[in-house]
């Protein structure tokens, strides 16, 4: 008895009996249990990567909901991961790598170096020109490679990169509307730092906004890194204007501060009073809004400032572009993703705060209700940019109307990275090591000014030189 | 019944204490983790040190030894070996000297010594990342208290002041002050670990060396030069080696508090690979500039743990 209770039955016949009934059962309600199964396999997946957006109702009022709404319609499971803006660069390696991950990846960069990785989007952009009319030229050239022929990305939005002033600050010393050129912020600049204690904020350190800063002063001084055709070009007697000018800058009307900022640090040198004139997206203006409103209400803007022979340019800010990795199972899908987003862009500028501006400006605004309040006469994204920064949605109670006005014609004098040719995986490298910072920097701090323009060109056609002979740049070798 | 249960058991046993095979099987988990999350990546790097691989194009087309020598034209590369060099030898030298004072200091009886001990272990235990943000506000351009302290007590911001007439020092904007910055910083890392490492080789000093001396009158200086620290040595080493390693191999101090900057004047290796193999997606290059110093480093472990063991024997 003990024996047979003992013995009763072994795990191998468990199992066969097991496995026997289960095939029998499962025969015969064949259909109930595999066609759910079928039907959750059926049911699409968009797995989507971006980052954190610096104003938080984009992400929480705008994006989040929308993906997920658009999901649901299309029958489509989507995840939405948002990371910090520094991450992005290395978090996307990392899946192209390893050969998995999201199936849509935002940067808030050129990412022409992945382009060996992701697909080609030249039918997603032609289908949006289709759609939605011209795609500005600074979001052409930073997502198309005209060596390879390639959509590398399809950018949706872009950042405009004004001048921020405090113009109570430049009213006491005669000039209320503040710069217009890059000579006035040493004219008046200086006095402001001499008279009333405030320094100028430019950055001359490793960061984006440096970066971005020193190629506003570049271009606006007729030099840049390259030409249209990807020549290396930076070597010339305009650059050394330009590294020259930076130096009296600093020397007239800013502190060693510039040399340590990070990227937030002119926002927080703005909100805290200590900066007379900064160069960043209206991000700072709102960040003052919230904490410092007496700030916020006399922090006015002026577009990219003038050279010495009129040109004026400043960069964009920031540029939303979207990769797909070609390890993605779900290209159609992330595609069909990216022009519903294109259709809503009237929200995605609004639940930014001005901060994305549309890649195309054409888009006409979707009948019906759009949670916001409805802008008499606007049917398309252009008569939305128009009436918002003529009238900021935004503003706060007892602050002065049309201040950013300036910014709708910001599609005019704010460029690509890389301006006047495209973005690349080698302007990408000068920008990632901030070899034009450290140029100006380097002259600011004693070096002569020919000398310092010398060594970054040197360090330039190295790199250019590298990126040519993968096939991504153009150019002479 | 017994005597048939028994048996496998006993043999299971008899098998399990055969060296040759429990050995193995202790230090399996062990390498199994050094193959996976060292040896792995290690190889891949070298793979990669000889590719003209890039983040959009991880495949390996070997380049031969072409981007070690671009890395040895590039003024910022050879910027960032210096300051590696610098960075790592004044941080640890610095370690060294704190560390035996603090080792010693706690290993006598004071009233408080646990709370002492657990504020010494505590930049060790906090994420690094949490402990530079803080030391960032310390080193604020605007706001550092330190240029607050010294403003208090005249020495800064008046005219004629010790530290100059500005208002601020500018800790992380000027070359030099940058480095200090840094440098100050990863001693406050590091120096937990070595007083540890410390504090337990002076509690495995034989009390009677120590009596003996005593005894003898061996006055404190006579004691510490001549019994406690060549009794250390071996310890020291090891903390130093330890702390060597860390110093040359990481990046986030730098790469929080001042990016590498100002003009790179505080990039060292660790940080420049970051930036030019995962920022601007050069991945071969990148390889090749953490990799550089792997030769040196693999060399200068295996002597000081030569001499460690050498003294231990002797």
């Amino acid at each position: 008895m003990g024996k047979n209770i003992k013995k009763g039955i072994s795990r191998r016949d468990f199992i066969k009996t097991a496995g026997a009934g289960v095939g029998v059962l499962a025969a015969g309600m064949g259909p109930t249990i595999f066609i759910p199964r079928q039907a959750r396999a059926a049911k699409k997946e968009l797995k989507i990567l971006q980052w954190a957006h610096f104003v938080p109702s984009y992400d929480s009022s705008f994006f989040d909901p929308f993906a997920k709404q658009w999901g649901e319609a299309n029958g489509v499971q989507v995840t939405v991961d948002h990371i910090g803006l520094a991450e992005i660069g290395a978090r996307t390696a990392a899946e192209i790598s390893a050969g998995e991950g999201h199936d849509l990846i935002e940067w808030v960069a050129p990412p022409s170096q992945l382009e060996p990785s992701v697909l080609d989007l030249t039918d997603v952009n032609q289908e949006a020109q289709k759609r939605f009319g011209k795609q500005i030229g600074l979001c052409t050239n930073s997502s198309y490679n005209p060596v390879t022929r390639k959509y590398y990305g399809f950018c949706h939005g872009w950042t405009i990169d004004p001048g921020d002033y405090r113009k109570s600050l430049w009213t006491k010393v005669g000039k209320p509307d503040g710069p217009e050129n890059w000579e006035d912020l040493i004219t008046y600049g200086s006095r402001i730092k001499k008279e009333l204690g405030v320094q100028l904020g430019i950055g001359m350190s490793q960061e984006i906004d440096s970066n971005m800063a020193a190629r506003a002063l570049m271009w606006s001084y007729d030099t840049s890194v390259q030409d249209k055709n990807e020549n290396v070009v930076i070597n010339n007697p305009r650059t050394v204007e330009a590294v020259e000018y930076m130096s009296r800058l600093y020397k007239s009307a800013m502190t060693p501060e510039i040399f340590s900022w990070s990227a937030v640090s002119n926002n927080q040198a703005l909100i805290a009073g200590r900066a007379s004139y900064i160069l960043n997206s209206i991000s700072a203006y709102r960040s003052a809004q919230e904490q410092v409103p007496e700030i916020a209400k006399d922090v006015f803007f002026v577009p990219a400032l003038k050279g010495p022979k009129g040109t004026r340019w400043s960069s964009e800010h920031v540029i939303f572009i979207y990769v797909i990795p070609k390890y993605s199972k779900n290209a159609d899908t992330a595609k069909e993703f990216i022009l519903a987003l294109l259709e809503n862009y009237d929200k995605a500028m609004y639940y930014s705060k001005l901060y994305n501006s549309p890649a195309f400006f054409d888009t006409r605004i979707p009948a019906g209700a759009r949670g916001y309040p409805r802008v008499m006469g606007a049917s398309t994204l252009m008569d939305l940019n128009n009436a918002w920064f003529d009238d900021d949605p935004f503003r706060l109670e007892g602050e002065a109307k049309g201040k950013l006005s300036v910014l709708k014609t910001g599609s005019q004098w704010c460029t690509n990275v890389g301006h006047p040719g495209p973005a690349s995986p080698a302007i990408g490298e000068v920008f990632s090591t901030f070899i034009l910072p450290n140029m100006i920097a380097s002259a600011a701090q004693g070096m002569k000014a020919s000398q310092a323009v010398l060594q970054a060109d040197k360090q330039i056609q190295t790199t250019f030189k590298a990126w040519r002979k993968r096939g991504l740049v153009g150019g002479k070798m | 019944m017994d005597a048939i249960e028994t048996a496998p058991k006993a043999h299971f046993r008899e098998y399990w204490d055969r060296r040759r095979i429990l050995a193995p099987v202790m230090i399996s988990p062990a390498l199994l983790y050094i193959v996976a999350l060292v040896g792995f990546p290690f190889v891949l790097a070298i793979l990669y040190s000889l590719s003209d691989a890039t983040t959009g194009n991880p495949s390996i087309h070997f380049v031969g030894l072409r981007n070690f020598a671009t890395i040895l034209h590039d003024p910022v590369f050879i910027r960032s070996l210096e300051n590696t060099f610098l960075f790592t030898f004044v941080s640890q030298a610095l370690v060294v000297v704190l560390s035996s004072i603090l080792a010693l200091a706690l290993s006598e009886d004071f009233r408080g010594k646990q709370v002492v001990r657990f504020l010494i272990l505590l930049p060790w235990t906090a994420p690094i990342s949490l402990g530079a943000i803080g030391w960032l506000w310390i080193f604020d351009s605007v706001f550092s208290p330190m240029d607050w302290l010294l403003r208090a007590a005249g020495l800064l911001g008046v005219p004629h002041g010790f530290f100059g007439a500005d208002s601020n020092l500018y800790w992380l904007g000027r070359p030099i002050l940058a480095m200090a910055s840094v440098i100050v910083v990863q001693t406050w890392r590091i120096l937990p670990l070595a007083t540890v490492i410390l504090l337990a080789g002076i509690s495995a000093i034989p009390n009677e060396i120590l009596d003996a001396a005593a005894v003898d009158g061996a006055s404190f200086w006579r004691r510490l030069f001549q019994i406690e620290i060549p009794l250390l040595l071996p310890v020291i080493s090891i903390a130093v080696l330890f702390g060597v390693v860390f110093t040359f191999t990481d990046m986030t101090v730098v790469y929080v508090l001042t990016r590498g900057g100002p003009i790179n004047s505080t990039q060292v290796l660790a940080s420049w690979a970051f930036f030019v193999g995962i920022e601007a997606g050069d991945l071969g290059q990148g390889a090749a500039v953490a990799l550089f110093l792997f030769p040196v480093l693999a060399g200068g472990t295996a002597l000081v743990l030569r001499f460690a063991r050498r003294r231990e024997v002797a």
